[in-house]
């Protein structure tokens, strides 16, 4: 208990910041693709360069992005101090960083050694991240909302990532397995289990914090998790077992819980009492509209046929909750603890000599609301391209490739005032201040 | 309300109030309503921080025996905040909306990040360890933290 809340076990600031600089490459590598695949992307779900697409934005943006904040977030938000964070954020980073290459490229290729290899490098750096993290949260002592959220998160997360490594040893060497069926198993938990899931857990913190709104209710706190885990293993089973009517019956119960999370999140935000919308607030409201019209368009495609029929429908769901949904919020998200991060290891660092430089100093306001002007409007086109993909797949491959090199330049940026800054402290008082 | 989470967890949220108020004030260019407000503010912060620092920590780490543990942690990050208060109110004299609200964002989370560890580690602790001195101890915050 002694190094509960020691600045001294929090991650060295690279731990977390390779995760983020790695995850708009994996963006900009998604809008290439929309360009190089062109129309022929929207043909169908299960073409390649889509499964590609989705394994870019999911493995590779979201899951380097969240990881590496959970690495930051653990220690603060739940006094769980991860031993030897730099050791684990360097494993893990080489792990999933080639593995999702792999996995993208096996995809692309259909190569059995390809998905091999992903599975290798994904599965190792997942499981230590997981070992981790979950020791980390074993040893707290009084469990709060957040740890069990936490908790609950990453099993998602554990469950996603072993059903994707069984899809792709199924992929690489054809073992009979009902694809489609475990696909769509694999997203759910990816997108409810690990993603909604650990959203609600950060968010139900982080919101009240950064935004000075009134929390969310106590029942959320204590069920939100438990509701969405339950719900999901219900649905899981009834969906295997093959009980159509609770299957679908479970599914939407899935779906309205995700919602709830949406419409909770906006309440609590319209009574923000910050007097102004700054770039993570944008950036969060339109998260959580996107999200919710990603859920009702699902519950509309259930229950109108035509809808349903419409080859179309998963995409716009896609967009809308992969691009307009967690993408959004992972980058409001990232702008907040980026140059929150520089300005305490500068502080730490040079305390007491050189005065370290606020949060707008280390990246400017107008800087993140360019680039979120950019992020929107390949979001837009992103959709318009579902509808209409001769005419905007193009210019929302290019509007995706200029969004994330403009948040990989911002978080360089970042990283180039952290490293100036050094040198100043380090002239200031040699060999007194350590390089992390 | 008769432990010290409570107590000094509402005292927090008072802190809180002031601040958007004076955040308030800047967004709409009452400079004199923003530096008073501040003023008041930076006050109440700083008695806030002299009650842990001279009544609720030392009894604290007689009790546990843990001087070098979080209090230690927890003053360090008081010195951080006084800085950037410092900072802060500079800006708002020199009526500098940029510079104010770029120090005022990274005291914000500065202050929440370190009242979230007070108010879900530290003072769990001190209700758990000082059961027994609370009767005393709690009229001695509430008299040094005067509202």
């Amino acid at each position: 208990m002694q190094g509960l809340l020691s600045f001294e076990q929090a991650p060295p600031i690279s731990a977390p910041l390779r995760f983020f600089v790695t995850a708009p490459v994996f963006a900009i590598l998604a809008g290439l693709l929309l360009l190089w695949s062109g129309p022929d992307l929207f043909a169908s779900r299960w073409t390649p360069a889509t499964l590609a697409l989705t394994h870019l934005i999911t493995a590779g943006f979201m899951l380097q992005a969240m990881l590496g904040a959970m690495l930051q977030l653990l220690p603060v938000m739940a006094g769980a101090n991860m031993a030897r964070p730099l050791l684990v954020a360097s494993i893990v980073h080489a792990a999933i960083t080639p593995g999702t290459l792999l996995l993208v490229a096996a995809f692309l290729t259909y190569r059995p050694l390809l998905f091999g290899l992903a599975v290798g490098f994904l599965g190792v750096g997942v499981t230590v991240f997981i070992a981790a993290a979950a020791h980390a949260l074993h040893c707290v002592e009084s469990p709060s909302p957040i740890i069990r959220g936490l908790k609950l998160a990453l099993l998602g997360l554990g469950v996603t990532v072993s059903l994707g490594l069984l899809l792709a040893t199924s992929l690489g060497w054809s073992l009979g397995l009902p694809l489609v069926q475990l696909a769509n198993i694999h997203l759910s938990w990816g997108f409810v289990a690990w993603g909604c899931a650990m959203l609600a857990a950060v968010g139900a913190v982080a919101v009240p914090m950064f935004q000075l709104t009134p929390d969310y209710p106590g029942w959320f706190g204590r069920g939100f998790s438990f509701a969405a885990l339950g719900f999901m293993c219900l649905w899981t089973f009834a969906d295997l077992a093959g009980w159509a009517g609770l299957s679908t019956l479970l599914a939407v119960m899935v779906v309205l819980t995700a919602a709830t999370f949406a419409v909770l999140t906006l309440n609590i935000q319209r009574q923000s009492r910050r007097p102004k919308l700054d770039v993570v607030q944008v950036y969060w409201r339109g998260a959580m509209l996107s999200t919710l019209a990603a859920c009702a368009l699902w519950l509309a495609a259930r229950s109108i046929p035509a809808l349903e029929d419409w080859s179309g429908w998963p995409f716009l769901f896609g967009v809308l909750l992969l691009f307009g949904g967690f993408m959004s919020v992972i980058v409001g998200m990232l702008y907040k603890i980026s140059p929150f991060l520089v300005w305490l290891h500068l502080q730490n660092l040079g305390r007491g000599r050189v005065v370290a430089p606020n949060m707008k100093k280390v990246l400017a306001e107008t800087d993140m609301e360019w680039q979120m002007f950019a992020h929107f409007t390949a979001f837009a086109l992103l959709l318009l391209a579902v509808f209409w993909p001769a005419w905007f797949v193009y210019p929302a491959g290019l509007a995706l490739v200029v969004a994330n090199g403009w948040l990989l330049r911002n978080l360089l940026s970042a990283v180039g005032v952290y490293r100036a800054h050094l040198i100043k402290i380090e002239s200031a008082a040699p060999g007194q201040s350590e390089r992390r | 309300m008769n432990n010290i989470s409570d107590f000094m967890a509402g005292d927090h949220r008072r802190c809180d109030d002031i601040f958007v108020d004076v955040e308030q004030a800047v967004a709409s260019g009452e400079w004199e309503r923003a530096v008073a407000g501040y003023a008041q503010f930076q006050s109440a912060v700083l008695q806030h921080f002299s009650a842990e620092e001279t009544l609720l920590f030392p009894a604290f780490e007689q009790k546990t025996g843990m001087s070098m543990g979080p209090t230690q942690v927890m003053r360090g990050e008081h010195e951080q905040m006084r800085e950037l208060m410092d900072a802060a109110r500079a800006a708002l004299v020199a009526k500098d909306a940029d510079d104010y609200s770029g120090n005022a964002e990274t005291l914000l989370i500065m202050m929440q990040q370190h009242n979230m560890k007070e108010e879900n580690v530290l003072y769990p602790m001190c209700d758990q360890h000082l059961v027994d001195q609370v009767d005393a101890l709690l009229p001695q915050l509430q008299h040094a933290i005067q509202k």
